[in-house]
């Protein structure tokens, strides 16, 4: 049994228009995705702003709710549960938010802040739950005194990490990653990324990672669904991914990945000019006239790609 | 553009259904009725005499029928009785609305014509002695009572300077219709509108100086400036132009701030109008005419609301997008 | 566009914000030499006027002497006396503790509805936050004067409270609006989604994470509303529907000067009384300005 697994998850917001707001149309922000996240994998969603990467990580967790579909996490449909029931699996799912400056309360200490799961899942004195929160602090590299600060004392990786900590006190089975790093400096990107991989073998995590930058996403994930429009264009493992893109919207974003060495320039200039044409001439082959995916076509055992 | 009219009138039906139910349950909480004034000033009704008139004016019967009855009264334009004056309460508010008006629209005018200036000066040399100055006037206004401020105004430049009349609107001797006649009414005008006015400008000089100062730094300013447009074409066709229609449509808001306003003013300069009318109606228990004042002031307010709302989305469409 | 421009600039302002806001706005107080002036004043005033109501005697003050009739200030009696040959210093203290309280009373009790109904509609958002507006703007488009005054004289056992009561009943819209809004600006932040998922539930994160963001805002308001409520009580009760006779009101004394001989030759009266009102409105308008500006990180002086 997969570890979690998403069918056919929709998630429509109306678009009320004419003299009573009636609903004429539908934004489809995700439209009709299934995949699945074996257990201490990472699974990376990729694609442009709006393609509804956010909108399906923010789903799986609840804080959107979904339209229709099911989301089965270790075979419990936990999509159509109110948020009183949703609470039992609250503490297998946590997520890590993208903007460390607002994700944090300004007015709440690093304490108050990553003790706050503590207080609404578990009864600690003062001294345990203190003695939890250093643990968590140390274990994401900041000194064990900085609990006392508040965020605005943090610079942005160290907040990011504050972030980490917080999501991991209770012991998540699942990380929801939502572009974690992207407000992130270049120089602090790397740690932090490389510390994530440390802790999701420590604490044995399954990461489901969203981003849009493909270096990230090649550098942590293990498997890769691709999304555009709200909808997979081509899922596989990172291998099939970087080395063999079958859809033509994957061949233009790895194409698109800029190359550090000057050497090569000319030939990545080819390859775009190559990956461009096809695209032009063969258009129809891979969106329907509503500029829309065809339905995911399993070509290996690992791979699918959406295309006629 | 006229859907959104349409929905801003649309919207109004059920503020009027409730402004007008709430406005008959205060009318049938006040103590007493018409015929109990009555009662009071013929002492010759006896109680079976005034069942037989209750009945017959349908004070007897169930609270929605009078409710309905009221309202179809009211399209008719009739308010009822009062029973002070023993005369419809539409003859009554005829005469006092005019002088209300007047006062309010003098009293806008005056706003206007002391704020738009100065907002316009604190904005354009913003920092400079006179924007502090008009910073400073306008505080201390916007901290201002207007009851006290009129009252001393009154003391200062109607008794012991003797600028002004101190009361009523104009003096009785004068003949009506005369060139006089007119000097006279708004010589009593001035004081009390001054009063009212002045201590209302902050608003306006306060969005007028904050909007120059923004759009002062505005890209498209700056670049009339660096094609050499002389700094008062600046502001006369790029800056003012696009701060002056919104202060057209704050007019409409002004009327809850005007009718609270006339109830003061009138008070205290002794002016004939429903301001005063309202406390000496309320005074008197002449309920019949509070009821009505009540029900035009508040149609008065949503009115003015609609038209600003309108205006505004007019000259600022994204206001339209709810 | 508009959006994302939006959205960096709440971040700015979030970065802005620090925990101790506080005593941030109290240091930006202090610095603002006229809100300091203002403060001293203002706590000076109100030393006196609630010091020396405990030792006055109520009953002495409001005891008519018909002897001392609209007597000019003496060194008997300060400030003079009015029709009833009472004393108006007196009147005039008993009259300020009874205004500020009373003004205090009402600005703490709408406070506290406009806050909860605000930050309930702008936390939830959706029908129930469409309901409470429409409700808030038909408030807001009431002639709340004449409104307060028909009530006032229909009411049944008229007393202070009912006073506070129906004035609450009409202010709370104003504090509803400007709290949902800032709520509903707050919520759209991670922090809030973050404490959802990590199962903390709605009330809490209302009171302990949005509640705190919102406490300069609402410090700003408190105090801009005592000064404007201290003005509409004394307004109305110098109109005479306003506190009832039994708790005379600086209003009271103003109300004096209805009678023209008592404004144009007795100004002892209901000068005092006026400039009290002015002097304490002032005071606190000065201090709320200062707040308001060291709010806005924008403004502050620096």
């Amino acid at each position: 049994m997969e570890f979690l697994k998403i069918n056919h998850l929709k998630v429509y917001y109306p678009i009320r228009g004419g003299f009573f707001r009636r609903v004429n149309d539908y934004v489809r922000a995700v439209d009709d995705i299934s995949f699945e996240l074996r257990s201490g994998e990472t699974y990376g969603l990729v694609g442009e702003s709006g393609c509804g990467k956010t909108t399906t990580g923010r789903t799986v967790i609840g804080l959107i709710k979904a339209t229709a579909g099911e989301i089965l996490l270790e075979g419990k449909d936990i999509a159509k549960l109110s948020s009183r029931e949703f609470s039992r699996y609250r503490r297998d799912i946590q997520m890590i938010f993208q903007d460390p400056y607002s994700s944090l309360n300004p007015k709440k200490r690093v304490l108050d802040i990553i003790a706050e799961p503590l207080r609404n899942f578990e009864r600690l004195s003062p001294q345990e739950e203190k003695r939890k929160v250093q643990y968590f602090v140390e274990k994401v590299g900041l000194h064990a005194d900085s609990i006392y600060k508040y965020p605005h004392e943090f610079s942005g990786g160290q907040r990011q990490r504050i972030g980490i900590a917080r999501a991991l006190t209770l012991n998540p089975k699942l990380i929801i990653a939502d572009e974690p790093v992207s407000a992130l400096d270049v120089s602090v990107q790397a740690q932090v990324l490389n510390f994530m991989k440390e802790i999701q073998k420590e604490f044995q995590l399954t990461y489901l990672f969203i981003s849009h930058d493909l270096g990230i996403i090649r550098h942590m994930c293990d498997r890769i669904g691709i999304m555009y429009r709200g909808q997979f264009v081509e899922e596989g493992t990172s291998e099939e991914i970087f080395n063999n893109p079958q859809h033509i919207y994957t061949k233009r974003l790895i194409s698109a990945i800029p190359n550090a060495d000057p050497q090569k320039r000319k030939e990545q200039l080819a390859l775009r000019k190559q990956v461009e044409e096809e695209y032009t001439n063969s258009f129809h082959q891979y969106f329907n006239h509503d500029g829309k995916a065809y339905r995911l076509k399993r070509i290996s055992e690992t791979h699918s790609v959406a295309i006629l | 553009m006229l859907k959104f009219i349409l929905r801003r009138v649309v919207m109004m039906i059920p503020q009027l259904f409730i402004l007008s139910v709430l406005v008959f349950l205060l009318a049938k909480a006040m103590p007493g009725d018409a015929l109990t004034g009555q009662l009071a000033n013929n002492p010759k009704m006896d109680a079976k005499t005034l069942m037989e008139m209750r009945e017959k004016f349908g004070l007897n019967d169930p609270f929605y029928v009078q409710y309905a009855r009221w309202i179809k009264n009211l399209l008719h334009g009739d308010l009822g009785l009062s029973y002070i004056h023993q005369q419809p309460v539409t003859d009554l508010l005829a005469g006092r609305m005019g002088n209300t008006i007047l006062l309010s629209a003098c009293i806008l005018v005056l706003t206007y014509l002391i704020a738009v200036p100065l907002g316009v000066v604190s904005g354009r040399w913003q920092d400079s002695w006179a924007d502090k100055l008009i910073v400073g006037y306008s505080y201390v206004s916007f901290a201002t009572p207007l009851f006290i401020f009129a009252l001393i105004m009154l003391f200062v430049f109607g008794f012991q300077l003797g600028w002004f009349p101190t009361g009523g609107s104009v003096d009785i001797q004068i003949e009506k219709g005369t060139f006089d006649y007119y000097i006279n009414k708004m010589n009593h005008l001035l004081l009390p509108s001054l009063s009212g006015a002045l201590i209302s400008t902050v608003g306006i000089i306060q969005y007028l100086r904050s909007e120059i100062i923004d759009t002062k730094l505005k890209d498209f300013v700056k670049t009339a400036r660096a094609k050499g447009v002389p700094e008062s074409r600046i502001y006369s066709r790029h800056i003012l132009r696009n701060s002056f229609l919104p202060i057209a449509a704050f007019l409409g808001y002004e009327i809850t701030g005007l009718i609270g306003g006339s109830v003061f003013l009138e008070s205290i300069f002794s002016y004939p109008g429903i301001g005063q009318l309202f406390l000496q109606s309320i005074m008197q228990r002449d309920y019949s005419v509070v009821t009505a004042l009540v029900m035009i002031s508040g149609l008065a307010t949503l009115i003015g609301t609609l038209l600003s709302d309108i205006i505004l989305s007019a000259v600022d469409p994204r206001i339209r997008i709810e | 566009m508009k959006t994302e421009l939006n959205h960096s600039q709440q971040t700015e302002i979030q970065i802005e914000k620090s925990p101790s806001s506080l005593s941030i706005l109290w240091r930006e107080v202090v610095k603002d030499k006229l809100a300091l002036v203002s403060m001293i004043l203002l706590a000076l005033i109100l030393l006196v006027v609630y010091g020396s109501a405990i030792f006055l005697d109520q009953e002495k003050i409001v005891k008519v002497d018909l002897l001392s009739i609209y007597a000019p200030p003496s060194s008997e009696h300060w400030l003079g006396t009015d029709y009833g040959g009472r004393d108006i210093f007196g009147q005039l203290i008993i009259g300020a503790r009874n205004s500020f309280t009373i003004g205090l009373a009402i600005t703490l009790i709408s406070c506290l509805i406009g806050l909860i109904v605000g930050l309930v509609a702008g936390y939830y958002g959706g029908v129930i936050d469409n309901i409470i507006m429409r409700v808030i703007d038909f408030i807001l488009v009431l002639p709340f004067l004449m409104l307060v005054i028909v009530f006032v004289a229909i009411v049944p056992k008229y007393n202070v409270f009912t006073f506070i009561l129906i004035m609450s009943a009409f202010l709370w819209t104003g504090k509803a609006r400007l709290i949902r809004a800032k709520t509903l600006a707050e919520r759209e932040l991670d922090y809030v989604s973050a404490s959802k998922t990590l199962g903390t539930p709605d009330w809490k994160i209302i009171s302990r994470e949005i509640l705190p963001n919102l406490s300069s805002i609402i410090i700003v308001n408190l105090t801009l509303n005592l000064a404007g409520n201290i003005g509409i009580e004394s307004g109305l009760s110098y109109l005479g529907f306003g506190l009832p006779e039994s708790t005379p009101s600086l209003g009271t004394l103003v109300s004096y000067a209805t009678n023209p001989d008592v404004l144009q030759n007795k100004w002892w009266v209901w000068l005092p009384a006026s400039l009290l009102i002015l002097v304490m409105m002032l005071c606190i308008n000065f201090i709320g300005q200062a707040l308001k500006r060291a709010a806005d990180a924008r403004q502050r002086l620096g």
